[in-house]
Order: structure tokens, then C-alpha cells, then sequence
């Protein structure tokens, strides 16, 4: 089981962030997640692997300076 | 005992304005030349029109300079001014001062939004904006004592220029007890050498017991504030409460407050967690889309860039309270305690370092080649102790570096000093020359538009590639994003009003990562709104972060994310509870569009503001050099044969490096064309007459400046 925005989701074996957004509604903005604390970006959606107990933050669209 | 003199050479007692509903209907100007002291009712018109903060600014400008004053001209005014808004204490990013003053880089209008107690204790103390104009022999420092209700000029002798130091000083000597009263704007050695110069703010941070910065950065205000000799501004005010703004509905205000500082309490954990990192988380995920600036903006990406993130920076920075204004949940403005320089007149001592944020890791870390975070604070630590804009710095010298690595400019020309891409020591240094006003680092103070006017005239470089590889336009040197990929964002940079600053408009995601607006059309209508309402935060003496930095949970299921609109409601409504003036969001970028027209007649009035100045170096569009291209490739390659219908094959490099840039110029003009029309100018980039009236800024010498350039 992990948790994704203080909601409970199920897990399996070699999730990637993509599978967890392909999960979630309205995402399209979505550019960055942090994951157990760490910030993992787009372009690295579909290689990450998330690790069972994990903790996920969708982070909002990015807004620059 | 202080180490410094000041002796007394005019005091104004005055009788204090009350405010009303945010506004004092006051302002306060002081010619330094004569040390002559005036208070001026405010216009209704100009209160209507104008709204306050920025729109106040270049209003008095506008009546103070001609379109022939120059930067060192002394009728050329500084002015600052809160908004209706500003001083709120507890409303996220509540406070900030709005400077502005004809730019010795630009020659037109150049404004900086700005944290730090200032332009709220001048509002407090009664004036919703003060001009500075004239220029003194001797080196002044001006008191506004809204405690005592006086105004007071003094010649200062044996003060240091060094910002820190000096900002303690006056804060000590005019209110030992309660350091908290007092704010000091002041600027450092480096401005009188430089056109680089830059305002610190100050607060004080109580729990710390020191003077705190922010900065005023951008255009050279700290080196016209040097050039008049002003040695300090300091405003001095007492108690402040959620009633100070004497709102037309304080319930209703402290409501919205409660809303809107609640939600940050609650998500900005979960979010960009600002209050412990700031700005920094932007490093990593800015380098992950191939838009950190690296080595004068040549890539987008370095392997060693998390070294200089927020996963470092929140072990460095000094944790507590870090809100340049009273009570801003944010609380952003970090800083590092005991840092120990190992160059210049600090070397070896502790001292303490207000940021880095991410422009200026990214100004003075990647774009140089350096992945250090301590070099960076190093060099944070010098430029506000000389007065330097980190942004212009960092920029600067990443041009110089990459001259010297192309052979343009050799050690010869640079005093010795090998200036590659990583050298630590010599980027430290030419700060250190600038401080002292010596050696090359003079020249690169000077700024990058000047620096290839004389490499070319000097040292005969070549003219046509310092073109392209000098990231500036309009004379402002660009802030840290690489936009090549979005056309939007080079739009956003080559039609700011002022330069190449992200604050007007911040598209890259949007546009490049999710292709959010394809046509030119909606590149355009992002160019209109997010200009327009962004301006909107300057014209009321608040800080833009706590609008779109953390956002609403339920936020992604609006349509247009990016505007976060429950913020935009949130904003009319405590707009309305302060001024009781009913606005809804739809009113709040009508009240921008005037504000922004006028400031684009009035580069018009300065020579510029017109199509031909909204110009950018290609560096900033496209791959200039081969080496550039191939290091991306198949997305150059994948843009010429999709985007433009190019057939490719047997094409040498040098040739598609061409045919790209051809295509990439012309698609910038369209852009140019379609931003032009949907902000109601001319093809030329000037208002049309239709537009100056719309908007009520059809003033006779508004409409007199359009006719000289045909416009009728
Ligand atoms: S959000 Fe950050 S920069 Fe803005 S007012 Fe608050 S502390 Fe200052």
C-alpha cells in the first residue's frame, strides 16, 4: 500500500510514478512529484520505481519565480 | 559612540496623513540637491487610475523626467511606494516596496519588487509614495520618522559603504531599543563603479538580532541612488496591527488573511515546502526539463546540478522564522548564519548570508559552471555587501567566460585573469575589482550591452557572435531560464516591459513541458493575462509567490490551473475589504492594463518601446553554434523535419544550425505580431489611440507622444 496525496492506493511490484498518475484525475499539469521527500521530475515518470510504504506528493504546476 | 557623523542639515515637521482605506492620499517628495522637502496631496485621478504602488511610481516619474533625461540626469527620480494593500500584517507576502527610476543599463522605466519593511513604514509614516530627485555634493542620508512625525536630511561622514555593516549602524543609531522600528534602503561600494548596483531592504529579524535583506535588484537602481550620493534611506514607525490600512471592511479582510495564510500553513508542507528550502526546489526540477541555465545558457542541464539544490541548501540554510515581511506565511527569505568567506575583506570571519534564491544559484552557479554552494553564497555574500544584482552578475560574467573561451577576449584584455567556464577565484575577484572600482572588473559592471560594444571596438571581437551569445535585451540582462525551447517564454522575456525579467510573465512550463497553448493565439492570450495580472501584485505592495507557489488542493481540477483562480477571488476580496472599492476578478487586469500602457508609452517617451526593442539574442531561441546543436540533436533535428517540413538528409550541421534559426526568428516575429494585436498596439508595438482612451490614459501628452510616432 502507498500513499498518494494522503490517500491510500495499492501497490505492486515495479509501479513506476506514471502508473500512479495514470491512477489519479486531472494530472495533466502535473511536472514534479516528491517522493519519500525527494523530487522526482517528469521527465523521469516512467522509469522511477516506487517502493512499497511509499509517500507521494503530486506537486502543483510548476510557477517559475 | 557611533564611528560615523551625521549632522542635521534640514528637519520638516510635518503633520502626519492618516491612512484611510490603505491610502495616505499623500506623497512626499525630496529634492536632495536643495534638500528641499515636499508634501503633495494625491490626485483622485491618479488614485483611480494609477491604484498605487508601481502605477504611483511611474506616474511621478512620468511628471519628473523629460524624454531626454538620462539615467545621471539629476531630475531622474527613485521612486518607492507600498500599495493599497501593502503593510497588512499576516496576509501572505503583504509588504513589499515597489521601486523604480530610469535605468542606467536600458534608459527606460526599470522596476524591482521588493521585500523588507520599507515602503510599508513610509506609508505608515504617511505617504503612499516617495520620489527621490536632485543630486548632492555631499553624501546624505535621509530619515522619514513617522514616530515623530519629522523628516530629517543629514550629511553623513566616516559611514562604511559595506551594505551589512552600514544597515546595522543606522538601525542602532536611530532606534537602539527597538531595532524592529526601523528599515534601512542603501545600497554598497559596487554601485558607484558599476551600472550594476542594486538596493538592499531591510528588516529586522528580531529573533536573530540582525538586519536582514532583500533586494531591489534589477537595473541599476543602486548605482543612480550612488550617483545622487544618497548613503541611506531609513524609515523609522512604531506598533503594527491588523487595523494600520484602516480597512473599509476589517472583518472581511481578516477573514480572507485567515483563508489565505491557513492554506499556506497547511499545504506548503506538502507542496515546494518554501518555508525551508525557498525558492531552491527549483534547481533540480528546472534541470530535469533541460531549462537551468548552464555555462551563458549553452545547455539546460548538468550532471552535478543537484549539488546546488534544495536537497543541500535546506541542511545550509539557518533554520526559523524567515518572512521578509511581518507575519508572510511563506516565509521564504532564507539565509546561512556563520558563513566564512575565503576571499576579499571578509575573508576568514563569520559572517551571515541573506538566500541564495534560485536565480541567483543559478545566475552565479550553473551559468558560470560552478556546482559549489558555497562559492555561491560567497558570491550572494559580496554582491549585497558591495550592492550588486546577482541576476546582471551572474549573466554577465557567464558572457564573459564564454568570450574568453572562444578566444574574443584573452588574458590580456582581462588583466591577467583566466576567466574559463568553473573559475571560482577570478568570478570572486572581478566583484572585489567592481567594489574597489579597478581593473577589468570595471568593464563588466558596465553591463553586457556596453561590454560588446567594447570588446568589438577595443579588442575586435566579433561583433555578429557576441550578438547572439550576450543574453540581454532591451539592455537588461536576462534572469535565469532557458527558453529556447518555448516560444511563449521568449516572448515573455523579449516583450517585458523593462527586460528580460521573469516576473512578468513565466510560461515555460506551460508551453514547452505541457504544450498548453499551441497556437500563436494562445501563446498570445497568455501574454496578455499573465503580464496584466502579475503587474497587478506591484500596484498594490504585494508579493507574487503566495499566489501561485502553493495552490488550492481542488486547484488542478480547474480548467487553467496556472491562473489559480480561487487566489485571484481571494485577492479581489481583500482588494475590497481594504480600498471598499467592489471589484471581482475580472476587475483586477483592467486595473493592470492601464498601468502596464502607460509604462510602455513610456519607454515610447524614453526612445524606445517599439517593435525593434523587443528584440532577443538568439542564444536565447535557438542552438548558435554547432557544438550546441549537437548536444540535442534529435530535437533539433525532430523540429526542422515535423515543425517546419525540412528534408534533412545529407544536411551538414552549419546548415541546419541556419535553416532552424531562419524558422525559429520568423515564428518569434509572428509571435510578436499576435501578442502586438491582442495587447491593442500597433504593428510597431505602440497603444493605438483606441487603447490609450479605453483605458483613460489618453492624457494630452499621451496623445501628443503617439502622434510624433504616427499614431492617431
Ligand atoms: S512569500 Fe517569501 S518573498 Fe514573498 S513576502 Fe513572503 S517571505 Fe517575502
Amino acid at each position: 500500500m502507498i500513499t498518494v496525496d494522503e490517500k491510500k492506493m495499492e501497490w505492486h511490484q515495479g509501479m513506476t510514478i506514471r502508473d500512479v498518475l495514470d491512477k489519479v484525475e486531472n494530472v495533466r499539469f502535473c511536472a514534479a512529484v516528491r517522493l519519500n521527500g525527494k523530487l522526482v521530475s517528469s521527465p523521469s515518470f516512467e522509469t522511477t520505481l516506487i517502493p512499497d510504504n511509499a509517500v507521494i506528493y503530486i506537486l502543483p504546476l510548476i510557477a517559475g519565480g | 559612540m557611533a564611528d560615523f557623523t551625521l549632522k542635521e542639515i534640514k528637519t520638516l515637521e510635518y503633520v502626519r496623513p492618516e491612512i484611510e482605506k490603505g491610502y495616505t492620499d499623500h506623497s512626499l517628495h525630496i529634492d536632495i540637491s536643495s534638500a528641499d522637502i515636499r508634501i503633495n496631496p494625491v490626485d483622485k485621478m491618479v488614485k483611480e487610475k494609477f491604484i498605487g504602488g508601481k502605477g504611483y511610481d511611474l506616474w511621478f516619474m512620468w511628471n519628473s523626467v523629460t524624454g531626454k533625461t538620462r539615467w545621471n540626469d539629476p531630475e531622474n527620480a527613485i521612486c518607492i511606494a507600498s500599495g493599497p494593500l501593502g503593510g497588512t500584517p499576516g496576509y501572505p507576502g503583504g509588504g513589499k516596496s515597489i521601486v523604480t527610476t530610469i535605468s542606467p543599463l536600458t534608459g527606460i522605466p526599470i522596476d524591482s519588487n521588493v521585500g523588507g519593511y520599507f515602503g510599508p513604514y513610509i506609508k505608515f509614516a504617511g505617504f503612499d509614495v516617495l520620489e527621490l530627485t536632485g543630486k548632492s555634493d555631499k553624501e546624505l542620508v535621509v530619515l522619514v520618522d513617522g514616530i515623530e512625525s519629522k523628516i530629517r536630511i543629514y550629511e553623513v561622514s566616516g559611514l562604511t559603504d559595506d551594505s551589512y555593516e552600514l544597515s546595522m549602524k543606522l538601525t542602532d543609531y536611530f532606534d537602539k531599543d527597538k531595532p524592529v522600528n526601523i528599515s534601512v534602503v542603501s545600497t554598497g561600494s559596487a554601485a558607484k563603479h558599476t551600472e550594476l548596483g542594486c538596493l538592499n531592504f531591510t528588516w529586522f529579524d528580531a529573533k536573530r538580532k540582525r538586519v536582514r535583506y532583500k533586494q531591489a535588484g534589477r537595473g541599476g537602481i543602486g548605482t543612480v541612488f550612488a550617483h545622487k550620493n544618497i548613503k541611506a534611506v531609513v524609515a523609522r514607525w512604531g506598533t503594527v496591527s491588523m487595523k494600520i490600512n484602516n480597512p473599509a471592511d476589517l472583518e472581511a479582510m481578516k477573514t480572507v488573511t485567515k483563508l489565505h495564510a491557513g492554506e499556506i500553513n497547511t499545504l506548503d508542507p506538502k507542496q515546494n515546502r518554501m518555508a525551508l528550502v525557498g525558492t531552491t526546489h527549483l534547481v533540480p526540477i528546472m534541470n530535469d526539463h533541460d531549462c537551468l541555465p548552464v555555462n551563458n545558457f549553452k545547455y539546460g542541464q548538468h550532471p552535478e546540478a543537484h549539488n546546488i539544490g534544495e536537497a543541500v541548501y535546506e541542511h545550509i540554510f539557518d533554520k526559523g522564522f524567515d518572512g521578509c515581511w511581518r507575519g508572510c506565511a511563506v516565509a521564504c527569505s532564507h539565509g546561512v548564519k556563520d558563513f566564512v568567506p575565503f576571499t576579499g575583506p571578509y575573508k576568514g570571519k563569520k559572517v551571515f548570508v541573506d538566500g541564495p534564491e534560485y536565480e541567483t544559484v543559478a545566475g552565479c552557479g550553473s551559468n558560470l559552471g560552478i556546482f559549489d554552494p558555497f562559492f555561491i553564497l560567497e558570491m550572494n555574500f559580496y554582491c549585497d555587501t558591495y550592492g550588486l544584482d546577482t541576476i546582471s552578475i551572474g549573466t554577465g560574467i557567464a558572457f564573459v567566460m564564454e568570450c574568453f573561451e572562444m578566444g574574443l577576449i584573452t588574458r590580456e584584455h582581462t588583466g591577467g585573469m583566466d576567466l574559463s567556464f568553473g573559475n571560482r577565484l577570478n568570478s570572486l575577484e572581478l566583484l572585489h575589482q567592481m567594489a574597489r572600482g579597478e581593473g577589468f572588473g570595471v568593464t563588466v559592471g558596465k553591463g553586457i550591452r556596453k561590454m560588446k560594444a567594447i570588446f568589438a571596438r577595443d579588442f575586435g571581437a566579433d561583433a555578429a557572435i557576441m550578438q547572439d551569445i550576450g543574453m540581454e535585451s532591451k539592455g537588461l540582462e536576462f534572469s535565469e531560464y532557458m527558453t529556447k525551447e518555448s516560444l511563449a517564454q521568449q516572448g515573455g522575456y523579449g516583450m517585458a516591459l523593462k527586460g528580460p525579467q521573469h516576473d512578468e510573465a513565466w510560461l515555460i512550463f506551460l508551453d514547452m513541458v505541457h504544450n498548453f497553448m499551441p497556437t500563436f493565439e494562445n501563446k498570445a492570450e497568455a501574454l496578455h493575462w499573465f503580464p496584466m495580472f502579475r503587474t497587478w501584485f506591484g500596484l498594490c505592495g504585494l508579493c507574487k509567490l503566495p499566489w501561485n507557489d502553493i495552490v488550492p488542493e481542488d486547484n488542478r481540477q480547474n480548467p487553467e490551473p496556472a491562473k489559480v483562480m480561487k487566489h485571484v477571488g481571494w485577492y479581489a476580496d481583500f482588494f475590497s475589504s481594504i480600498t471598499g472599492r467592489k471589484v471581482s476578478p475580472d476587475d483586477l487586469i483592467p486595473m493592470s492594463e492601464a498601468v502596464y500602457n502607460f509604462q510602455r508609452l513610456f519607454n515610447l517617451k524614453m526612445g524606445y518601446g517599439t517593435r525593434e526593442h523587443d528584440t532577443l539574442p538568439y542564444r536565447s531561441v535557438g542552438p548558435v553554434t554547432v557544438d550546441e546543436y549537437l548536444s540535442r540533436t534529435e530535437r533539433y533535428d525532430k523540429d526542422l523535419t515535423d515543425n517546419y517540413n525540412v528534408d534533412i538528409t545529407g544536411m551538414e550541421v552549419s546548415d541546419k544550425v541556419a535553416v532552424l534559426r531562419k524558422h525559429r526568428e520568423s515564428r518569434y516575429e509572428q509571435l510578436k505580431d499576435a501578442v502586438y494585436k491582442r495587447r491593442g498596439w500597433t504593428e510597431n508595438g505602440i497603444p493605438t489611440v483606441e487603447t490609450v482612451k479605453r483605458l483613460g490614459i489618453d492624457f494630452p501628452d499621451v496623445m501628443a507622444l503617439l502622434k510624433t510616432h504616427g499614431v492617431e
